[in-house]
């Protein structure tokens, strides 16, 4: 129940009253009668139950782009004066979500609010509250109904601005067909006349002979074959890092979604380039798993697949996420882990396992690199540089210490590469365009 | 470990300031303590004429000598405590204060002393005079030093006799009437309805009860009887009807009307206290800034003073800096780069090896160790600008 602000309106007025009749029965009087035409109105006001809520489902929309959702409300039986309140989680960004309606009986009204998600996963309504007003206006039945509904807000894919500098690679690639190295991997696409620079080991000697212009073999790029890739959701995901040097961490992005947005970049350029993208999450469980071969968006599929996984504060079970690896087939495959160059991490978790990958796959690693890191181990430096203050022993021995992690994780990589293992280490910002590099020079060279 | 000698200075420097906020409250508190126990004396009953003030004001000599004189003072402070001393045929009672009574304070007065020989009034106001007799009129006399007044009424009053003494004071109170030490048509003293005001109450004064035959007065008026009953009334004994309130003075509504409105203040405290719905919550993910890692190391390595760890990882550092910039592989012992390091900026040996060489001496203090951190900043700097 709900009283509105007529009902202290109401009792003001008894001041007439008191002026006329200056007693304190007058007082008593006068609230007995303002609490009787509140009574009154309490029984007089239909249930908010009488209000029937549906809901249609507001779908999937890219983080940052603006989506809605349509609620219902219909009225049975009675007319029906309501206040209702459609809310939804902070990070939905809804706005103007409170409505006045009057419906008379079998109306039915669509409400649109609209939404502007802030955080990337499913955000969730929380509540329909329904405040149902009596004919008098001064009490309201107020009742909060559970209609479940979200917008699933995907992945930003900010890395979609570098696919077509790509695709154009992967195009020349293609054409020139500059294959340098038979073999594997490598098929038979056409001939065409020689041009300077031409590898004069693809010399077609036997069709030179044929015609009067020097003429080379082309190859075209292998097709088909297969890219798994591995996104660590553990600890060291939830790492809040800067996109770029020099920018301020807070306003940085977890390093999940940093490697979510290089994995959506390479399954794109691979999905065109005609190979098979698998894509497996998780930690201590496996949390998605998808087989994309196929699909028409490949990119958007894996949006899908991404947008409810968030960092869990649990360390990774590499054995777990191998098997997973080795469940979508035992065919030599690519396989991308996009997890953090973290040295302990690495050292427990994912080193055991590794062998196991190397000797069926081909391994890379992609990792974000903080840049805070080295900005700090390089702090005294700088300052010295800029002629400001000198640094105080705080800054020196975080830097210290920063100089050491740092020192930590090039062993870890120089390990790591030994292993076979390829690294891509790079800044939040960068990694994406360096991991579609890396995966095409891979494939120029026919090495996948 | 010399580390405690430089980490606990923000510590005592707080503590000083918190001991110095002590030491002005425990001052404050001190002359607060002082002040109350020098002025305690006086200021316990600061009544005019009150038989306890030894001020100017007050009464406690003649008190005192009226008491020396074998008579029995009773001194009470309220209506109560008046009511329970007793009072009959061979009793004085003397008021003072008479500001502080009130029309049923009176009555009960009178009502209990109505045995008494005879009931002194110590200059009683207009108010009080009213309730007595509405007849009576009062004129402030502004006696002006050595101005004394003569008793001139041979039938003296209320059976005393005060024929041939004066009465001196700074200011008294004269009452329409035949009495005692006339003014005009007016007397100091006079006796009405069983009661005798007494309008030269600075008669009875510390002050001036020495003056003229002040004291004699005094003494003659309160000392007839074996027995005086001090009575000192207290304004809080008063029942609520006596006196003009600032509840007279407003409409009679007024008291309604804020009952009205208290209700309403309440009614609206109702209507916005109910939200539409519950409060919408924020599942909150993890959020850890990747960096913090190595941050807290850091504070570690300041807290547990372990500058030899924090030297060593700076030289490390700052070896496969140096070692990257002149191009020399990187499992190149440190021997190799400080001595290429020292060739290519054109120093000597020794001056790199004190800052690469993990053997050399580790820094004392922290601020050794900034100087260090700063040598060694310098020196990546110049193999990176050469």
């Amino acid at each position: 129940m709900a009283i509105s602000g007529r009902v202290p309106l109401l009792l003001l007025l008894g001041l007439v009253a008191v002026v006329l009749r200056p007693q304190a029965g007058t007082v008593w009087l006068w609230l007995l009668g303002v609490l009787l035409l509140v009574g009154l109105d309490r029984l007089l006001t239909p249930s908010p139950a009488l209000a029937v809520l549906t809901r249609r489902p507001p779908g999937s929309v890219r983080l940052g782009d603006p989506a809605s959702s349509d609620l219902v409300v219909a009225a049975t039986g009675r007319r029906l004066h309501l206040h209702v309140r459609d809310a939804w989680q902070p990070s939905a960004g809804a706005r103007d979500n409170r409505y006045r309606l009057r419906l008379a009986p079998g109306d039915q009204r669509r409400l649109t609010t609209s939404l502007l998600p802030r955080r990337r996963g499913d955000l969730r309504a929380t509540g329909v509250t329904v405040r149902s007003w009596g004919p008098l206006g001064l009490v309201a039945r107020q009742r909060t109904y559970d209609v479940p509904g979200a917008v699933r807000a995907l992945p930003p894919f900010e890395s979609r601005k570098h696919l077509p500098s790509r695709l154009a690679r992967l195009r020349e690639l293609d054409g020139r067909a500059a294959v340098r190295v038979r073999g594997q991997g490598t098929e038979f696409d056409s001939l065409r006349e020689y041009v300077r620079g031409d590898d004069v080991r693809s010399i077609d000697w036997r069709a030179s002979a044929r015609n009067t212009h020097v003429v080379v073999r082309t190859w075209q790029p292998e097709r088909d074959r297969r890219v798994v890739l591995v996104l660590d959701t553990s600890r060291t995901s939830a790492g809040r890092v800067a996109r770029a040097p020099g920018e301020d961490e807070v306003d940085g992005m977890p390093r999940l979604d940093a490697a979510m947005d290089s994995a959506l970049l390479l399954a794109a350029l691979a999905s065109r380039a005609g190979d098979r993208v698998d894509f497996v999450a998780g930690d201590r469980r496996v949390r998605a798993r998808q087989r994309l071969h196929g699909a028409r968006d490949v990119a958007m599929r894996l949006q899908e697949q991404m947008a409810d996984l968030d960092p869990v504060l649990v360390e990774a079970d590499w054995d777990l996420l191998a098997g997973a690896v080795q469940g979508f087939g035992r065919q030599r495959a690519l396989v991308v882990l996009l997890t953090a160059l973290e040295p302990s991490a690495v050292a427990d978790g994912l080193l055991p396992v590794l062998p196991v990958l190397t000797r069926h796959h081909r391994v890379v690693i992609a990792s974000v690199r903080d840049p805070e890191l080295t900005r700090m181990a390089a702090l005294a430096d700088e300052e010295v540089a800029a002629g400001s203050a000198p640094p105080t022993a705080d800054d020196v021995y975080a830097a210290a210490a920063a100089a050491h992690e740092l020192d930590r994780r090039e062993r870890t990589r120089a390990m790591l590469v030994r292993l076979g293992v390829d690294v891509v280490d790079a800044d939040a910002g960068e990694l994406p365009p360096a991991l579609a590099d890396h995966y095409l020079a891979l494939k120029a060279q026919g090495l996948l | 470990m010399t580390a405690t000698s430089t980490a606990p200075t923000p510590v005592t420097a707080r503590r000083r300031v918190t001991r110095a906020q002590l030491a002005v409250a425990v001052a404050v508190l001190l002359a607060l303590v002082v002040a109350v126990w020098s002025t305690r004396g006086s200021e316990k009953y600061p009544g005019a004429a009150d038989p306890r003030n030894p001020g100017p004001d007050g009464a406690q000599a003649i008190a005192k000598v009226l008491a020396d004189q074998g008579v029995d003072v009773t001194i009470a402070r309220s209506a109560d405590a008046f009511e329970e001393a007793t009072v009959d045929d061979r009793t004085t009672v003397v008021v003072s204060s008479t500001e502080q009574l009130a029309p049923s304070t009176l009555r009960r007065m009178r009502t209990h002393a109505s045995a008494a020989a005879r009931i002194v009034l110590v200059e009683p106001d207009f108010a009080i005079l009213q309730e007595i007799d509405p007849s009576l009129g009062l004129l402030s006399v502004p006696a002006g030093k050595d101005e004394a007044i003569a008793a001139r009424c041979p039938d003296g009053v209320a059976g005393v006799g005060l024929d041939g003494l004066d009465v001196e004071v700074d200011r008294a109170t004269s009452y329409t009437g035949e009495g005692c030490f006339p003014t005009g048509d007016r007397a100091l003293v006079r006796s009405v309805d069983g009661l005798v005001l007494l309008g030269a109450g600075q008669a009875l004064t510390n002050d001036q009860v020495t003056r003229a035959d002040n004291a004699a007065v005094g003494l003659r008026l309160l000392g007839q009887d074996p027995r005086l009953v001090w009575y000192v009334p207290d304004a809080t004994d008063a029942v609520s009807d006596d006196a003009v309130t600032i509840g007279t003075l407003l409409p009679d509504w007024i008291g309604p009307a804020l009952w009205i409105v208290a209700l309403a203040g309440v009614a609206l405290l109702l209507w916005r206290v109910r939200r539409l719905g519950p409060l919408a919550t924020e599942p909150l993910p993890v959020v850890v800034c990747a960096v913090e890692t190595a941050r807290s190391r850091g504070r570690m390595y300041r807290r547990s003073g372990d500058r030899e760890h924090a030297a060593r990882a700076l030289r490390r550092a700052a070896r496969t800096d140096v070692a990257r910039r002149l191009r020399l592989d990187r499992a190149a012992p440190p021997a190799a780069v400080t001595e290429a390091a020292a060739r290519h900026l054109g120093v000597p040996v020794e001056a790199v090896a004190a800052l690469l060489d993990d053997d050399r001496t580790t820094p004392a203090t922290d601020h050794d160790l900034v100087r260090f951190a700063q040598d060694l900043a310098r020196l990546r700097r110049e193999v990176r600008r050469s």
